[in-house]
């Protein structure tokens, strides 16, 4: 029996021996498959759980006009922040006295910060004033769990608006967040104007800052000393060809009016000032979303978010004159030579109004008076001798009717007819003679931006040569060195000097003695240029002006177009003259001019006033 | 007094091993730079752990200066009064954390289960030991001793103390197993445990478990009956299971059971700790991340850190040497243990012996085993190791009785 029991015992000893020591190795198995083999799995998952990976804005990039004068920075916004876990209630009142608002507003939004998270830190105010904001930091030893958080928004430092150059910011959307891997939910981009062309030089490269947090979400440290960080590149600043006075001028000018504006170097195609009226006020889409404002700018009427002086086609009414007379040369219906005799009107089948004084006309003297009857003529040749296609390449070759290359967005085309296009206007052979007269006098299916407008006279008064338009002309990368935009700038051959000049006297006498004698002529500035009026079947009609100035050698271009003007002599012509005046001479001495233009305003109608 | 030559001086050196390691790990644990996030009364535990080591030398040292027969005469008594601190406890106990264990004894609060653990052992012991007739082969003896065992285990439940509950459960088939309970009955009690744990795992490991250990105990016993109850023992097993993880069990308390095996059940709840302490243990590596270094463990991410995780601080700080380490000291004490056992000539001291290394091996394997994710967390500290008084006392107690019956082994020898 004892002997039994003996043997049962060492067997039971046994048995319990191999179970304790098989168990124990399973589980020594276990611990070596996850502390060695599962290793890299659980390293990562141990980093991941405890590092926390933020990013560092970078600071956008400066814009500055021609002369470096600073016309868009950036601003801070200063913003309080609030740890619930670490915020005693007790400091509702000193923090309420501090900020100027009821206790209740604070315990408000305190309460709202704890049921987003107890330990995490939150927004409590932002977009305080400094004033206040240095109040509170004066105070900040007493109020644990408060704390700041400083960004930046958009800042116009001039007396310059330019909302359609610059352009505003908003915050990317879910796609174009999918689509970058720059851009951060919640991040601001440009979306319009230099904002949005030259989003990836101003932007810069975005920092990384590495945190060391614990369970709770809260961040205790910079992980690892800084040393994994990566700072920030501040983004490229971009010099542009704006000049600044000239700007506030144009939009002081162009206030109460609709219309679009635009002044341009002859020589270089760099836009000198450009508005597009009504504007919207940048200022106020800088910060966070005022969404009142942006939702009555989108609603207005008037659609001031619309760039008029790109985006807006026209017909370019009498301004189309010169152009006109240039391709006649070249074509050879006419020399400088050629007259034709303006009865009133010229009859084709039915008679085409002229209003310029009746007599008999040559190319210059049909520019300064405006005479139809002279460029029906011309167009009738053209029409008649089926060079329809050739005189719509020759007027594209001005930049008319295509797309125009300037750093701005949603630049229009325009319209210059073709023989295919009157197809698909008008159906396979359905359109004759008669629907082509009008393009003679810059009217009917033709049409263009004040940009293309510019850009035309810019190449009748530069010489020949095609310029492109453009706003920027130099990008300053973050290290400090320039990197010129290079833009083309290739003669238009078969444009002869004579044909220019012959056309530019013609301007000039617009000035002198033609519709521009009231308002642009000018003693100390010779100015050339074409006024024209843009028939509008929905209202008044539209003005236009286009010029150049000094007539010798010519610095500037200026085009404008007052929409619901009435004649461009009496709208445009003045507001160009002016800007002009400005540029050459530095001041305005005009000031009868001057008040006119800012009592000036567009009609849609006759008894409707534009809102301010 | 015999010669001190004699003294199992091994087990009192893993003893000082386990609570030094333990006594670093608790360090770290609640005063590295972890203790800004921690409470007051977390941070004191360290010193109270001191003290708990001091209070245990004191009575290792001090119970060596008994006879082994103190035990088996006092083990009804103690029996007796264990209970009616249990019924106490119910009654006027603290709660902490969700289990009202502890009665409050002045400036300190005892866990009254811990010391029931020891009366049950002994007043068991007793009872299967205390004449040559009895054993666990008849059943009316055999049912005794589980009542014996029962009624506290009924009272650690009300207390609403699983882990605990599952360290008296286990008691059972030890006892009787070496009370002379047959091979295959023992095997068929265990039997289901290991089918359930399988099933929960994946059903049909469940099925495969049933087949193996049917067969095992036909081979074993050779009863076709006990074959067959043992089957369909097993089959209501899996079923129950299975019917429990789909049917009765609410969402939240299938995560609780279901998290070790699949973490992203319910990743920021029940499986939170299985991910954090997988974390802890694997990011530690073969070296570790250094003494109070570890992130897991300093920014708070693992759970109960200073106890039923405590594995995962040495792990992550520690490594793999430092896991290792612990589980080779616990093998060398089980082993030390139960050599212990088989050298005594007492059943009483054998069975008291053999039960006590059966606790501390259960906690070990409960323990780093919810800790590595291959259990459910049940929570049961880590004996020597995690921080807690009572149970640093208690299980220090149990292993001077055992010490104290090795040395006095011959004048024990032989029944009274």
């Amino acid at each position: 029996m004892i002997q039994n029991r003996n043997n049962r015992t060492k067997t039971s000893i046994r048995t319990l021996q191999v179970m304790m020591a098989g168990l124990s190795l399973i589980i020594l198995g276990r611990i070596f498959y996850l502390q060695i083999i599962e290793y890299d799995t659980y390293a990562a998952l141990g980093e991941k759980n405890s590092v926390r990976q933020e990013y560092v804005d970078p600071a956008r990039g400066l814009i500055y006009d021609r002369n470096g004068i600073l016309i868009v920075d950036n601003e801070p916004i200063y913003t309080l922040t609030i740890t619930p876990a670490s915020f005693k209630k007790d400091n509702i009142p000193l923090l309420a006295s501090l900020l100027e608002v009821q206790d209740s507003v604070i315990t408000a939004k305190v309460k709202e910060a704890q049921e987003y998270s107890w330990n995490r830190t939150s927004r409590l105010f932002t977009e305080i004033d400094f004033e206040t904001f240095s109040r509170v930091q004066e105070n900040i030893w007493r109020l644990p769990g408060i704390g700041h958080q400083i960004e930046s928004k958009r800042h116009y430092p001039t007396e310059m608006n330019a909302s359609h150059i610059f352009g505003y910011l908003r915050e990317a959307n879910q796609e174009e967040y999918a689509k970058s891997n720059e851009i951060l939910l919640g991040d601001k981009i440009g979306k319009s104007g230099l904002e949005l062309i030259y989003e990836s030089e101003l932007r810069g490269d975005l920092g990384v800052k590495y945190l060391t947090v614990n369970a709770l979400g809260q961040t205790l440290r910079a992980f690892e000393g800084e040393k994994m960080d990566q700072s920030p590149t501040r983004g490229d600043d971009i010099i542009t060809t704006i000049d600044a006075d000239l700007q506030i001028l144009a939009e002081k000018l162009m206030k109460g009016k609709k219309g679009g504006l635009v002044a341009m170097n002859p020589k270089t195609g760099g836009i000198l000032a450009m508005v597009s009226s009504p504007q919207y006020d940048l200022s106020r889409l800088a910060g966070r979303l005022d969404k009142d404002y942006w939702q009555k700018i989108n609603a207005d009427s008037t659609t001031p978010l619309y760039n008029r002086a790109i985006s807006n086609r026209q017909p370019p009414g009498s301004t189309f004159k010169p152009l006109m007379g240039i391709i006649g040369l070249h074509m050879g219906y006419i020399t400088p030579q050629t007259t034709i005799y303006n009865s009133g009107a010229y009859i084709r089948g039915r008679p085409y109004k002229d209003t310029a004084p009746v007599g008999t006309y040559d190319l210059e003297k049909a520019i300064t008076f405006s005479s139809n009857t002279y460029f029906f003529s011309l167009m009738d040749d053209i029409a008649t001798q089926g060079k329809l296609n050739e005189w719509s390449k020759l007027v594209k070759d001005f930049g008319l009717g295509v797309p125009n290359s300037i750093d701005l967005p949603y630049a229009n085309s325009g319209i210059v007819p073709d023989s295919s296009y009157m197809n698909r206007a008008f159906g396979k052979n359905k359109w004759g003679i008669g629907d082509l007269l009008s393009f003679g006098i810059g009217q009917g299916l033709v049409s263009a931006s004040p940009l293309q407008l510019a850009q035309m006279t810019s190449t009748i008064a530069n010489g020949g040569y095609k310029i492109s338009p453009h706003v920027v002309q130099a990008v300053r990368k973050a290290d400090g060195s320039l990197e010129r935009i290079q833009h083309q700038k290739p003669k238009i051959k078969w444009v002869k000097d004579d044909y220019l000049e012959e056309v530019k006297k013609g301007m000039r006498g617009v000035v002198v003695e033609g519709s521009g004698r009231f308002y642009v002529k000018n003693p100390t500035v010779s100015v050339a240029g074409k006024t024209g009026t843009a028939q509008n079947p929905h209202g008044r009609d539209h003005g236009w002006f286009t010029s150049f100035a000094p007539f010798d050698d010519p610095q500037i271009v200026v085009t404008v177009l007052i929409e619901n003007g009435g004649y461009g002599s009496q709208s445009a012509s003045p507001v160009a003259a002016l800007i002009i005046e400005k540029y050459l001479t530095g001041e305005i001495n005009r000031q009868r001019v001057y008040d006119y233009v800012i009592n000036f305003k567009s009609r849609p109608t006759d008894s409707e006033l534009l809102d301010e | 007094m015999n010669n001190l030559r004699e003294f199992n001086w091994p087990v009192v050196f893993i003893w000082m091993a386990l609570s030094m390691i333990g006594l670093v790990a608790i360090y770290s644990a609640t005063l590295g730079p972890v203790s800004e996030f921690l409470p007051s009364h977390i941070q004191i535990n360290f010193y109270k752990q001191i003290i708990a080591i001091v209070l245990s030398l004191i009575i290792l040292i001090g119970i060596q200066f008994i006879s082994p027969r103190n035990f088996v005469q006092l083990s009804y008594v103690l029996y007796a009064l264990g209970l009616i601190l249990m019924v106490l406890t119910l009654f006027f106990g603290t709660e902490v954390n969700g289990a009202k264990s502890w009665i409050r004894i002045g400036p300190a609060n005892l866990q009254t289960s811990e010391i029931m653990k020891i009366a049950t052992i002994l007043a068991t012991a007793n009872y299967l030991t205390s004449r040559r007739d009895i054993s666990a082969e008849n059943i009316r003896y055999a049912i005794i001793a589980v009542l014996l065992i029962l009624i506290p285990t009924v009272l650690v439940i009300l207390q609403n103390d699983t882990g605990t509950a599952l360290i008296f459960l286990s008691l059972i088939p030890v006892m009787l197993f070496w009370s002379g309970l047959p091979y295959g009955v023992s095997l068929f009690i265990i039997s289901p445990a290991i089918i359930i744990y399988m099933t929960v795992i994946q059903w049909y490991l469940g099925l495969i478990a049933a087949f193996i250990l049917s067969a095992s105990i036909f081979f074993i016993q050779r009863r076709v009956w006990l074959t067959v109850t043992s089957f369909i023992t097993g089959i209501l097993s899996i079923a129950g299971v299975q019917l429990a993880l789909t049917k009765i069990l609410q969402k939240h308390q299938i995560a609780r059971i279901a998290a070790f095996t699949d973490p992203s059940y319910d990743p920021m709840g029940a499986g939170w700790n299985v991910i954090q302490a997988k974390t802890a243990l694997g990011s530690g590596g073969f070296y570790g991340k250094g003494f109070m270094q570890g992130t897991q463990t300093q920014l708070k991410f693992l759970p109960a850190q200073w106890t039923d995780f405590v594995i995962c601080v040495v792990g992550e700080e520690f490594g793999f040497i430092g896991t290792t380490l612990i589980i080779f000291l616990f093998l060398f004490l089980f082993m030390r243990l139960l050599k212990m056992a088989s050298n005594h000539k007492h059943p009483f001291a054998q069975l008291v012996t053999v039960s006590i290394t059966t606790v501390f091996f259960i906690h070990f394997i409960i323990n780093v085993g919810s800790a590595s994710a291959m259990l459910p967390v049940i929570g049961l500290p880590l004996p020597f190791i995690s921080y807690g008084g009572s149970a640093f006392l208690a299980n220090t107690l149990m292993l001077s009785i055992c010490l104290n019956m090795d040395f006095y082994k011959r004048e024990f020898s032989i029944y009274r």
